[in-house]
């Protein structure tokens, strides 16, 4: 069972840093930027290439993420503005043209084949009879620190009034003398730090392949439209709940309830259920399972 | 004050809502916009306040050519209080919030000066400073978004419909409250309105929109009188709001 808690929330929390980033900057612009996805992988890349070049870890990381937060920003000024001046329709399919781009890039400059931070290799740590290593620990903990980060942004700043403001009502907003414009670009740049440190976590805890984005398209969607498309929080929420789902999934023996030993669902099928899950969730509860906190009106 | 130099405005790849419009509006005044629903007053207001880019044309402030300077900058300078016309109060925030969003910027001993000042001047605010905007009366709602724009002191006040969905005695009351800021502070105040004589009741000059251009303009007491504003409002009847007393009186 803690094996099972651990497990979740390994996986959870760097589904729910680029989640919480979709989640915010669509409440702010009404479009899903499909291209946050690939934003992990260019920071898990970048952080890889800047370990290579020599910087420790820890710095790598942290470089690579305000890069690729950098880089958010100027795709956003230069890119989607002008697309979202013709709908959002057709930003949302921009940013899946640049998805492509994207993965063109990766495979260009990264190569096929799946790459690996360098790590030293300590024996996992044993915590209520789960295990976790040390790598998994450390990197959980930056995580859940960097969405308590976040959330103190949004709720205890003026940053964050600001930007609960402007996804309520811009007009108003922009009337009561707050740039929405820098505010989202602000979050852009947010939520770009976020889904590159997402892709670090999830290369620090197993491989980094050019496909590491796209393979987090579904589970991150999923998990942003049950928490409710533009809450924040509920995108958190959403993360574990497909986490869990997802776990449930490949890890836990189903053997017993078929009279046999052993029977696993393969890992494939992971993403399986956080579709199910989210076909589940529209049909019941189609906002989501938390509406969006800031409602018009 | 204010001055629109032969204004063309449209959006996105659409046609041209506003096509050369003429406006001016001098501080002091109350500047009314009017016209059947959906011809283009609240696209004219705000092309007036820059959330729409004029295609052609010029929007003056003050002298200035204020059509690319951005929304914000124009209230963060005081410049400029606006007022959309629809969803014109933060519903989750409490009325104290809402007026203090929109103060923000301003040093702190100036902005509790200024919220006081607005209490004493608005007592049906006062008494419910704590409470949510979404318990507000429609009318109660009109005075805050008012008192959100009046915070910052500005020198031109644009208000889109204040008196939208009032009952006649709420009306009369937003009507008062727009009358006396003209008379007390000689802003330049300009206003879209859809109930074209009682409108006429306060303001000091009018124009009137149709298909993109004005069609008639005046001193309201003149337009008033004009048998082809009864014709396009009225269906030539004469104006049952005539035999009124001037809002003045009401208050
Ligand atoms: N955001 C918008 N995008 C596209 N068209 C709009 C938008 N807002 C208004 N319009 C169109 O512009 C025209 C004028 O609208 P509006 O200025 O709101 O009229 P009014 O305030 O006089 O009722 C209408 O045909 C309306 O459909
Ligand atoms: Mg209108």
């Amino acid at each position: 069972m803690v094996q099972f808690v651990v497990d979740v929330l390994i996986r959870a929390v760097d589904l729910a840093l680029i989640a919480i980033g979709l989640s915010s900057v669509y409440s702010l612009i009404r479009f899903p930027n499909v291209a946050l996805v690939q934003y992990a992988t260019t920071g898990a890349l970048l952080a890889l290439g800047l370990q290579m070049a020599g910087l420790p870890l820890v710095v790598a990381a942290i470089v690579a993420c305000a890069l690729v937060g950098i880089i958010a920003v100027v795709l956003n000024v230069v890119v989607f503005e002008r697309l979202l001046r013709a709908g959002s329709a057709i930003a949302m399919i921009g940013s899946l043209a640049l998805s492509m781009v994207f993965s063109a890039i990766f495979l260009v400059t990264a190569g096929p084949r799946p790459k690996r931070f360098e790590l030293e290799i300590n024996p996992p740590l044993r915590f209520l009879g789960a295990r976790l290593t040390e790598h998994q620990l450390i990197s959980v903990g930056i995580s859940v620190l960097a969405i308590a980060v976040f959330a103190l942004i949004l709720f205890r700043t003026d940053l964050g009034r600001c930007m609960r403001a402007t996804a309520t009502n811009s007009v108003l907003a922009s009337a009561t003398g707050i740039d929405t414009r820098k505010v989202t670009n602000t979050v852009v740049f947010l939520s770009g730090v976020m889904a590159g440190l997402g892709g670090i976590g999830l290369s620090v805890k197993g491989e980094m392949s050019a496909q590491l984005g796209l393979d987090m398209l579904l589970p991150v969607f999923a998990a942003a439209i049950v928490g409710g498309l533009g809450n924040a929080l509920g995108a958190a929420v959403g993360a574990v709940v497909i986490a869990a789902a997802e776990t449930m999934v490949t890890n836990v023996n189903f053997g017993p309830l078929f009279g046999e030993t052993v029977l696993f669902i393969p890992a494939a099928y992971a993403t399986a259920a956080s579709f199910l899950l989210l076909v589940v969730v529209l049909l019941i509860k189609p906002y989501g399972l938390f509406v969006a906190e800031v409602k018009r009106g | 004050m204010i001055s629109v130099n032969n204004v063309r405005a449209g959006y996105g790849d659409g046609p041209d809502i506003l096509q050369g419009i003429n406006l001016n509006a001098a501080g002091g005044e109350i500047v009314t916009i009017l016209g059947p629903n959906g011809c283009g007053k609240s696209t004219l207001l705000k092309c007036i306040a820059g959330f729409v880019r004029p295609r052609g044309g010029a929007v003056e402030m003050e002298g200035c050519d204020v059509s690319a300077v951005p929304v914000h900058d124009k209230i963060r300078h005081h410049l400029m209080g606006f007022v959309p016309q629809t969803d014109n109060v933060f519903s989750t925030l409490s009325v104290a919030d809402n007026i203090m969003l929109g103060a923000r910027y301003m040093p702190a001993a100036e902005r509790n000066a200024r919220y006081a000042e607005l209490m004493a001047q608005y007592p049906s605010l006062a008494s419910k400073q704590e409470r949510k905007a979404s318990a507000l009366s429609g009318g109660e709602r009109q005075i805050l978004s008012l008192a959100r724009a009046l915070i910052s002191k500005p020198r031109v006040l644009l208000l889109d419909e204040p008196s939208a969905g009032l009952s006649p005695m709420m009306m009369h009351e937003v009507f008062a409250a727009i009358a006396e800021i003209r008379d007390r502070t000689g802003m330049c105040i300009v206003t879209v309105e859809q109930n074209a004589f009682e409108a006429l009741g306060v303001a000091d000059r009018a124009y009137v929109l149709s298909l993109g251009k004005v069609a008639i303009e005046g001193r309201a007491a003149d337009l008033l009188a004009d048998p082809a504003m009864r014709h396009l409002y009225l269906g030539g009847k004469p104006p049952v709001v005539e035999s009124r007393p001037p809002f003045a009186a009401v208050n």
